[in-house]
């Protein structure tokens, strides 16, 4: 395709590789006169602007001069790397003489252009060539054989290769070796050619093929094979190019003959050395490949011959032509449409003629129609292969989980035209772990959570602790998983109870001393003093005015004592009082403690106190109050105090369990970018999570929106350092967030879990043809737009199963559950294998509000009626279909997305199945129920309980005998303790607890318990038949640190729980 | 930095008796290099480490391996005209599909995302676009299209909350962007002329609502504004953005190469304002360029490193803190920010070879 043309008759020369932008030299040819036979000369140099469309080149200088030339190039002497100084361009005259020109002073403008000149030769000099190696030599070729080696630093005196040839003969080409710097060729239109070795001062071979047919008008060295060398004939009897290896230098190794007439110019590619050009006098300008012979591309000319032709060095798909028309075109040969170039000349001549009117006649031009080209004739072909500097040989690109995926095709120098050496095409995927600090740490976590190591974990902490404050967070942390937590934060606090009685008692002994004995006898007054007005009123049984005239005096011990007497009513309003005036510095705390006004201290106490009124309110809080008051405090430190006080607010966050405001805090104070950073953020989380859940049996299991992308952030991070497994343990669970479970899915797949067969598998997304516009907890996916490409592959052609799929993820229990009740299975359906996921469900405790929730399942379900409609309904437009049902189908489905799965027996823990809907065979709109599952929800499940619950009611397996006997004494522990416990807050636990075994118990039916397990269970529950209980937590933590975590997680801890207090309470 | 080690031997002992210095020769042929540049060496080892070779008995020149969208799949493709699909789950490599199709050397594979169905596009040295898809297990061709002139070099997929939308990037200097609307019907929008004489890369601006991150109303489209990047023969890196009307509009040049840009990459959104793009070129540069902010629309560059050699392709992690650099002497070599904002190679990604002599190569081949 032809980028850019310049009407010259010119000799051209593109600017050094190293050159940037690109610069075409011209000089006025000798040889060729132009149409106006004018005996002018220039030197003109032209930029190549690729940005430009047209096809005009930027002329940036023209340098009138005397001569006119052979020969023109442009070499790279004394040019940085930066290409400031642009070189030097090279000029073979008509007298035998070489003159240097500076690119750089021409383009500026000067008059003094000439670095030097030399007219040592005879006759015309038609060859130059620049030492690629040391590019201060340059090689002139002129008549009578002369050939001389000149040194760009030391221009007077050339040097010769050797003694001329006989007999004399013109040089019509000379060529430096592109692999061996000393050594040179030359040619003449004799059809010789001659090597030299510089350091021999001698020729070394000669190369003819006798033939005298020959008429040397090209030659050129191979860019990469030392020995080999092209010689092309400009005889039209002999319009070949032969291409001579030196090693065989009786005949020539391949004869290209695809030009009709004699060839006048030939060009080697530097960039690829399979691509040679050659013009000839039968107006082709022809690519082919001289390893081959096969023509590559015919340049679409004219029907001019080209006398030049040269590649630009520095881009190497643009070449240049210079014909005898009087014209340089410059061409890609990577093709190309040139309609653009066309429709921009019709633009320039539209605007030329004004477009208007501008002949007057009225009537304005019509647009200038252009011959309407056909595709064929517009559209430029590239070369039949690809140019060897578009094949990339070498890529790295990542892909999810930190994995590298690199390859490279290493290249084989082809020496001597060696054969490519088969080669091995290897892809190689690579791990790239640069976060090994923080996976550590994250192990060493995880290992914390599964071993359930947490008070040891915050030891360690706490001594590797840098700060003071990380050291009190990890304190405060610690505390929650150890007896008597408010104590011991009071302690970290710097109060010890016992400390505080002593003093106490102390004190009270010394006070004792100077009690006065009572009894005796004692005057009643009633004079008109104070005295005497207060016992009147006593007498008169006026409490009121006793209190008054009490604290009138500033009595207020008596007012006090009175007002007790006086009733709850007087006290109160006597306490008032007695504050109001009193102006003692502990007054408000007074107080706040007499009117139990805690929220009072954590309010307005002074902030540098904030440990007092932490203190205060771990002493004295009610357990319902107690997380809201911490929270209090903490906000305020958080929104009033300054830097430090703020960081202290994590402490009040993790005295108030309150995760999702310690993140917020954290977040605050600390700069989260960074994995590790984010690391220190996490531990905390999860351990104060994992305390949250112990100590104050709070279903931590739901996740606030910061807390959530914290924890997905991680997830991302672990993921990216290739700890797949890790991140699906960290993820959230119970959200909706799209992202979150996005994650998931890629999480759950990436850990390479089987697909059954290759088959579509499902994508957490929606399918393109679902209905826009679904309610319920998916809203974040309606974020995605649908556009246009709700009909992508439409259900007729197999679509792809919609829906969300989430690989046992809803249900913590689900993993290492296989299904076992084949009649809730779909029968198309394989069985598909949980991923194994050790992590599965510690990060979230089995899911305490699914349990209620499960009782009420019968009431609370009914999808039939709504959901069978769509099916039922023929297909039609489903969208409106959807809509009509929105009000009431998905109601009862999403409700269903939170079910308690675990409860149901093996085959509903299905998630991840084939997706029977998905299946030929089923009509498209059977797929609808499936759309409106939430994201999160278990399709397939949903669909089984569209089919199986109207008929069938779900049933429980029996436990199995041998194992009734867990349930029972479990069970009746369980009574015993809360029979026996007196605070709401243990009653409260054994109740979850109860719940809790269900997982225990559902295992035990499905008899998914591994021997080892159960029989741990077994000797547990003797030693509770023994009533020993320390036995039987010694057995306990036997199993857990034995078993797989994801097997017992579910359950153990509660049993824990429970053995622990049936120890306690001594049942 | 780097130093020659080996020089080269003089196949042709005929014209060289007399060798020359070894500076004579800096430029010939085989160097053998020994990497000082990278301060991670040590930990290289460590941080990189190969988990699956995976043999793609291809028969030529691969030109590009990707991953899929969970990393469990890899497609390949070659000079060898053929597309070729692996399953690599588990450290295994499993021929799924061996795509022929083309006509040429297929210069780039692109995974769709997998939101809509296992699709996979690859474009070539023969003029065309193929896009692929998985049906029943089986892979077809899908859609092929042909029209560019000239060799089609990149080829993206847009992020996939726009819908699916191919860039494609051609020799022909054109870029199209094919949209699919449905029922097998794709709508193709041409910007003639983006770089003169070819487009070499495009990448696909990351999917950000301005002004809001995450509070949309449901139910509605988010209001995106689609950016990709492209990178020419013209030695420029343009930015285009999609108009009201659904033209695409130049937005931007990015002018700092002085040659061919082989590969651009827009960096994944991490939830920061910046956008960041990395750019590499044949002059050996890789630049990172940023913007803080999309309206004002101002990038700097930043120079990476120079490289002695033309370097093909740049990656970004998933999580936008590391790039990955390969070069033509088939080094790839892994870059992260430091806290000062410098960029530092942190890792060569060595199996074993790179830029040895061919000799050398074949002997630790045989030992992979």
């Amino acid at each position: 395709m032809k980028l850019k043309e310049v009407d010259r008759t010119a000799m051209q020369a593109w600017s050094p590789a190293q050159n940037h932008p690109i610069y075409l030299a011209t000089g006025t040819s000798a040889q060729q006169l132009d149409a106006t036979f004018s005996t002018n000369a220039s030197l003109e140099i032209f930029e190549l602007d690729l940005s430009d469309p047209s096809l005009d080149m930027k002329s940036c200088a023209t340098f009138s001069s005397s001569h006119r030339y052979h020969k023109l190039i442009w070499g790279p002497y004394k040019m940085d790397s930066k290409g400031d100084v642009s070189g030097v361009l090279i000029a073979g005259g008509e007298n035998g003489n070489i003159i240097l020109y500076d690119p750089s002073k021409i383009i500026a403008g000067d008059k003094e252009v000439v670095i030097a000149q030399n007219d040592k030769h005879t006759g015309p000099v038609r060859a130059l060539d620049v030492n690629i190696f040391q590019t201060n030599l340059v090689a002139s070729g002129a008549n009578e054989s002369e050939i001389y080696i000149w040194d760009l630093n030391n221009f007077a005196t050339p040097m010769t290769p050797g003694a001329k040839t006989q007999p004399p003969e013109d040089i019509s080409c000379i060529a430096w070796n592109r692999q061996v710097q000393h050594i040179l060729a030359s040619a003449s239109p004799s059809g010789r050619a001659t090597v030299w070795d510089l350091r021999k001062n001698e020729p070394i071979i000669k190369v003819s093929d006798h033939s005298n047919r020959m008429h040397c008008s090209g030659l050129a060295w191979h860019p990469d094979v030392a020995t080999q060398m092209v010689l092309a004939s400009e005889d039209d009897r002999l319009p070949v190019i032969q291409m001579w290896d030196l090693r065989f230098a009786s005949s020539p190794l391949r004869v290209l003959e695809n030009h009709a007439r004699g060839i006048l110019a030939i060009a080697w590619s530097m960039a690829d050395p399979e691509l040679l050009l050659s013009c000839g006098k039968d107006a082709k300008i022809l690519c082919s490949n001289p390893n081959t012979g096969e023509v590559l591309y015919e340049l679409p000319t004219n029907t001019q011959w080209c006398f030049d032709i040269q590649w630009c060095p520095r881009n190497p798909a643009v070449l240049s032509a210079a014909s005898f028309d009087g014209r340089i075109s410059v061409y890609s040969i990577m093709g190309g449409s040139t309609d653009g170039l066309r429709q921009k000349q019709v633009d320039k001549l539209s605007s030329s003629f004004g477009n208007l009117d501008p002949f007057g006649t009225g009537q304005p031009l019509p647009p200038l129609q252009i011959p309407q080209q056909t595709a064929q004739h517009s559209i430029v072909l590239p070369l039949k292969k690809p140019p060897k500097w578009i094949r990339r040989p070498v890529g790295a690109s990542f892909s999810f989980g930190g994995k590298l995926v690199t390859f490279e095709n290493v290249r084989m120098p082809s020496h001597q035209g060696a054969e490519q050496q088969q080669q091995q095409h290897h892809v190689f995927i690579s791990q790239v772990v640069t976060e090994k600090e923080f996976l550590s740490r994250s192990d060493q976590l995880q290992q914390a959570v599964q071993s359930q190591g947490f008070i040891s974990y915050c030891q360690k902490k706490i001594d590797a602790s840098q700060t003071e404050f990380e050291k009190n967070v990890w304190s405060f942390l610690k505390v929650n998983f150890e007896d008597d937590s408010r104590g011991k934060y009071l302690e970290l606090l710097g109060y010890r109870k016992e400390d505080l009685g002593k003093k106490h008692i102390k004190e009270e002994k010394e006070e004792s001393e100077f009690l006065p004995s009572s009894g005796g006898t004692f005057n009643i007054s009633v004079s008109g003093d104070i005295d005497g007005l207060i016992t009147q009123a006593l007498l008169t049984g006026n409490f009121e005015s006793a209190v008054d005239l009490c604290l009138h005096d500033n009595r207020m011990a008596d007012a006090i004592i009175l007002a007790i007497a006086g009733g709850q009513e007087l006290l109160a309003r006597t306490q008032k009082k007695y504050f109001a005036k009193s102006q003692s510095k502990i007054t408000r705390l007074i107080t706040a403690v007499v009117m139990k006004n805690w929220k009072e201290i954590v309010e307005s106490c002074d902030l540098k106190n904030w440990r007092e009124a932490l203190a205060a309110v771990l002493t004295y809080a009610k357990p319902d109050e107690f997380s809201a008051l911490c929270d209090l405090l903490g906000t305020r430190l958080e929104n009033e105090g300054d830097s430090l006080l703020q960081t202290q607010a994590c402490l009040c966050y993790i005295c108030a369990g309150n995760v999702e405001k310690l993140v917020a805090c954290w977040t605050k104070a600390q700069d989260g970018s960074h994995p590790l950073s984010l690391q220190d953020l996490i531990e905390k989380v999860v351990i104060l999570r994992k305390a949250v859940q112990l100590t104050q049996a709070m279903d931590t299991s739901t996740v606030g929106v910061l807390l959530a992308a914290k924890m997905s952030q991680y997830a991302n991070l672990l993921a990216a350092q290739g700890s797949i497994a890790a991140a699906l343990a960290f993820l959230p669970d119970n959200t909706n967030q799209p992202n979150i479970m996005q994650l998931r899915d890629r999480l759950c797949r990436a850990q390479g879990e089987p697909v059954a067969g290759h088959e579509s598998p499902k994508i957490p997304y929606e399918e393109q043809q679902l209905p826009k516009g679904r309610p319920g907890p998916v809203a974040g996916h309606h974020q995605m737009p649908r556009v246009q490409t709700q009909q992508y592959y439409p259900h007729g052609e197999n679509p792809p199963p919609p829906g969300f799929i989430m690989h046992g993820n809803v249900n913590p229990n689900a993993a290492g559950q296989l299904p076992t009740s084949p009649g809730h299975m779909h029968t198309q359906v394989p069985p598909y294998p949980q991923p194994q996921r050790p992590q599965n469900g510690w990060n979230d405790p089995p899911a305490l509000n699914r349990v209620p929730k499960k009782k009420k399942m019968p009431e609370n379900f009914m999808p039939p009626v709504p959901i069978t409609s769509p099916i039922m309904n023929p297909l039609g437009d489903p969208q409106s279909q959807m809509l009509q049902q929105q009000p009431s189908a998905p109601v009862p489905l999403s409700s269903q997305s939170s079910f308690p799965q675990p409860h149901l027996p093996g085959g509903q823990h299905f998630h991840g199945i084939q997706q029977p809907l998905g299946q030929t065979g089923m009509p498209p709109s059977f797929s609808k129920p499936n759309i409106e599952g939430a994201p999160g929800a278990p399709i397939g499940n949903t669909f089984q309980h569209v089919q199986s619950l109207p008929t069938k009611k779900i049933t429980k397996k029996p436990i199995p005998d041998e194992h009734l006997i867990l349930k029972t004494t479990f069970e009746d522990l369980i009574q015993r303790c809360l029979s026996s416990a007196t605070d709401p807050q243990t009653k409260r636990k054994l109740d979850d607890a109860s719940k809790r075994l269900e997982f225990l118990y559902d295992k035990l039916r499905e008899q998914t318990l591994s021997p080892t397990i159960t029989s741990g269970l077994h000797n547990i529950a003797r030693s509770i038949e023994t009533r020993n209980y320390s036995e039987g937590l010694t057995m306990h933590t036997h199993i857990v640190s034995t078993s797989n975590f994801s097997e017992t997680s579910a359950f153990m801890p509660v049993l824990k729980v429970v053995l622990t207090q049936a120890n306690k309470l001594g049942v | 930095m780097r130093e020659p080690v080996l020089t080269w031997c003089v196949p042709l002992e005929l014209l060289c008796s007399h060798p020359l210095p070894v500076s004579a020769f800096l430029k010939t042929q085989v160097k053998l290099y020994t990497y000082r540049a990278c301060a991670g060496k040590d930990e290289m080892g460590k941080m990189v480490s190969v988990i699956n070779t995976v043999d793609t008995s291809h028969e030529d020149m691969i030109h590009d391996a990707q991953m899929d969208y969970y990393g469990t799949r890899l497609a390949t493709c070659s000079s060898d005209r053929s597309v070729k699909i692996f399953d690599v789950r588990n450290g295994g490599q499993i021929l799924i599909a061996d795509l022929r199709g083309h006509e040429g050397p297929v210069w780039q594979v692109a995974w769709a995302h997998p939101m809509y169905g296992n699709i996979l596009a690859s474009c070539s040295y023969d003029r065309k676009v193929i896009i692929w898809r998985e049906e029943n297990g089986t892979w077809e061709k899908s859609h092929e299209h042909a029209g560019h002139d000239s060799s089609v070099n990149s080829v993206c997929w847009a992020p996939q909350d726009y819908g699916l939308i191919l860039a494609c990037g051609s020799s022909d200097g054109a870029i199209s962007l094919l949209t699919y609307t449905g029922e097998g019907q794709w709508e193709v929008k041409k910007i003639n002329n983006a770089h003169t004489i070819g487009c070499n890369a495009v990448s696909w601006a990351p999917a950000v609502v301005p002004g809001s991150l995450i509070d949309q109303p449901s139910g509605q489209k988010p209001n995106y504004i689609k950016r990709f990047a492209s990178g020419g023969c013209d030695n420029l890196i343009k930015l285009w953005k999609e108009e009201e009307d659904g033209q695409w509009k130049e937005e931007q040049k990015l002018e700092a190469h002085s040659d061919w840009v082989r590969d651009v990459a827009w960096a994944p959104s991490i939830g920061l304002p910046t956008s960041t793009i990395a750019s590499c070129s044949q002059d050996g540069r890789v630049f990172i360029w940023t913007c803080d902010d999309v309206s004002s629309n101002t990038w700097s560059p930043k120079l990476l490193h120079k490289f002695n050699d033309v370097v093909w392709h740049v990656s970004w992690s998933i999580t936008a803190n590391i790039l990955a650099v390969s070069g033509g002497d088939n080094k790839v070599t892994l870059w992260k920010e430091s806290v000062d904002g410098q960029w530092v190679c942190i890792s060569d990604v060595n199996k074993g070879q790179g830029s040895v002599s061919a000799s050398v190569t074949e002997g630790q081949q045989n030992e992979q």
